[in-house]
């Protein structure tokens, strides 16, 4: 008979995503192995997280500094309040992030327009965007950075609908062929918004 | 007709350009794990109602389109009990043989192509082309407009496989759309979805039409082929509700703006209903014999003689555009065909050189589209052997 303390660990692991019984079982085994320092520092890693880690109450990225306070990304004075790039999540925003191109302002909406999955325009965190424009806001453009996928479209149909009404400046991520990508290997969906988003030259 | 020797010289380059070698079978359906090397003419499988006959037929079409034979849930593919399924084919491509595979989960299909996972579908698909005849098929003239709708389909499908991401994108935001308008959400929020379902429903109209070009008049002489009507066979295609363009000449961009439009001005009877009623969805193959629709006029031979007509046409199509014929599947073939038609259509298949697989329960069906090479199959509660 396993301990139950092992078997409740297993049975929390198993619920990560992507982690299955097996893996669950090998990585309890690990930590059994290793140093207590490990799994004490483990554990005060996830108490941290849940604990400190919070949403900007202004663009919701996240954030750990005390209430009250906005992100490093809404308070950092070196970027260019006037520029607004809307992604779906978090991990989008890292991606332009990691770019070092942008040194605009972000809004992260937690999730695109999705009735199959009952997503509405409530479930996002549009209503907090409007919110940014109010009043003497300095923002003149918004950058929608969705997926292009059906869902994503519609969310940055969505949102240009409603934003180009208060006489603001909404583009969108252009699409087309890959960095180092060989034209005759993009599919042909991918070939075909590239040529009808063509540019001057 | 060319001197029998040439025509010899011919299906032997055509064989070239794509050929089944060998076809695998594992846990899909009730076929645990066969293997089959077919002929490179005729594969006639032979067995009572209910052992597997058509499994063999619907595991090979799903390797060669990714999409099911008949309409169902990838689930009901995978053999009760077992994780998952799988059927691989060694094909003669161009020259070159290629091993193509599918993975069949509850959840999802993955393709593979030499052991590789498929980087693309044009990868997957490029090269491979097959033409389906199953007894459903023969409902489709008197049936209702969404079984012409898949008919037709299936054929723009067979013609540009990237028609498969393109109405599946389609059918997604549709019914986005479609739900929406069920649950009365603001209309803000519902013309979110229009410019998407307009932008892809104008490439479905387009592909459809491109396949229409190709086909109808090719339908129209296979049928007089076929005989014993005088009346002459018109297939056409004209989507319901549009206005302002010449759907024959109009541009895709117009085609999107028009679309987008009849959008805009159905909302209302839309929301009233709860469904999207204009687009690709709602549009009808017409089938006419000479002056009268097919669907209320046609007999029951007439009607069958429009679907192998159509077939026939296709299949001479793929030939033209491909360089090389696509293998022929054929479900259940019986008595539902009469006699003279179910001659002409063995004669057809015998006559056209094309690797076909045909499944019935009596080889006298079947016995005119044979030859010495052919190679006949016993299915008996999903085991295959020699007959």
């Amino acid at each position: 008979m396993t301990p139950d303390a092992i078997n409740r660990l297993v049975a929390q692991l198993a619920k990560l995503p992507g982690i299955g019984e097996k893996t669950a079982q090998r990585l309890a085994f690990y930590v059994l192995r290793s140093p207590p320092e490990y799994a004490r520092g483990l554990a005060a890693a996830l108490t941290e997280v849940v604990d400190k880690v919070k949403l900007c109450n202004q663009c919701f990225s996240l954030h750990d500094g005390p209430e009250g306070t906005v992100c490093s990304f809404c308070s950092d004075s070196r970027r260019d309040d006037r520029l607004v790039c809307v992604v779906e999540g978090i991990a989008d925003e890292l991606a332009i992030e990691r770019t070092r191109e942008f040194k605009g302002r972000y809004h992260v909406l937690h999730g695109v327009l999705s009735p199959l999955e009952g997503v509405g325009p409530d479930q996002l965190r549009i209503k907090e965007l409007l919110v940014r424009l109010q009043g003497e806001s300095p923002i003149e453009e918004i950058i929608v950075a969705t997926n292009p996928d059906v869902e994503g479209e519609a969310t940055a149909l969505y949102l240009t609908r409603l934003l180009k009404p208060i006489g603001l400046k909404v583009s969108r991520l252009a699409q087309g062929i890959p960095m180092g990508g060989d034209l005759e290997f993009a599919d042909q969906a991918t070939l075909a918004r590239a040529l009808a988003a063509r540019r001057d030259l | 007709m060319p001197p029998v020797g040439a025509k010899r010289l011919w299906v032997y380059v055509v064989a070239l350009a794509m050929k089944l070698l060998a076809l695998q079978y594992e846990h899909f359906r009730n076929l645990a794990q066969v293997t089959l090397e077919p002929s490179a003419h005729a594969t006639i499988a032979v067995g009572e109602n209910g052992q597997g006959k058509t499994n063999l037929l619907e595991g090979l079409y799903f390797l060669a389109t990714l999409k099911p034979l008949r309409a169902g849930k990838l689930a009901e593919l995978v053999a009760f009990g077992a994780p998952g399924a799988r059927v691989t084919g060694r094909f003669l491509l161009q020259g070159a043989e290629r091993e193509i595979a599918v993975d069949i989960l509850p959840t999802g299909r993955t393709a593979f192509v030499d052991g590789k996972r498929a980087p693309s579908l044009d990868a997957y698909f490029g090269g491979v082309s097959v033409v389906a005849f199953t007894p459903d098929d023969l409902a489709v003239v008197r049936g209702g407009p969404d079984g012409r709708r898949a008919f037709l389909d299936r054929s723009v499908f067979n013609r540009f496989p990237a028609f498969l991401d393109e109405s599946r994108e389609y059918a997604r935001a549709l019914k986005s759309r479609n739900r929406l308008l069920k649950d009365h959400a603001p209309v803000s929020h519902l013309q979110a979805w229009d410019a998407t379902l307009a932008r892809v429903g104008a490439r479905l109209w387009v592909r459809r039409r491109a396949l229409m070009d190709e086909l109808s008049t090719r339908a129209a002489t296979a049928f007089q082929r076929i005989g014993r009507t005088v009346a002459p066979a018109v297939f056409d295609y004209q989507p319901s509700h549009l206005k302002d363009v010449v759907f024959a000449t109009a541009t895709e961009a117009e085609l999107q703006q028009a679309l987008l439009g009849r959008l805009d001005e159905r909302l209302p009877r839309d929301l009233e209903r709860g469904f999207t009623s204009v687009g690709p969805h709602a549009d009808d193959l017409d089938i006419s014999l000479g002056e009268h629709g097919a669907r209320q006029y046609a007999s029951q031979g007439q009607s069958r003689a429009l679907v192998l007509a159509w077939k026939v046409a296709e299949i001479e199509n793929l030939q033209a555009s491909n360089g090389f014929l696509p293998l022929l599947l054929l479900d259940d073939v019986s008595s539902e065909l009469d006699p003279e038609r179910n001659a002409f259509l063995m004669g057809y298949l015998a006559d056209s050189g094309a690797q076909t697989f045909l499944t019935t329960t009596d080889r006298a069906f079947v016995e005119r589209a044979s030859g010495a090479d052919s190679r006949w199959l016993k299915v008996r509660a999903g085991e295959v052997t020699a007959l």
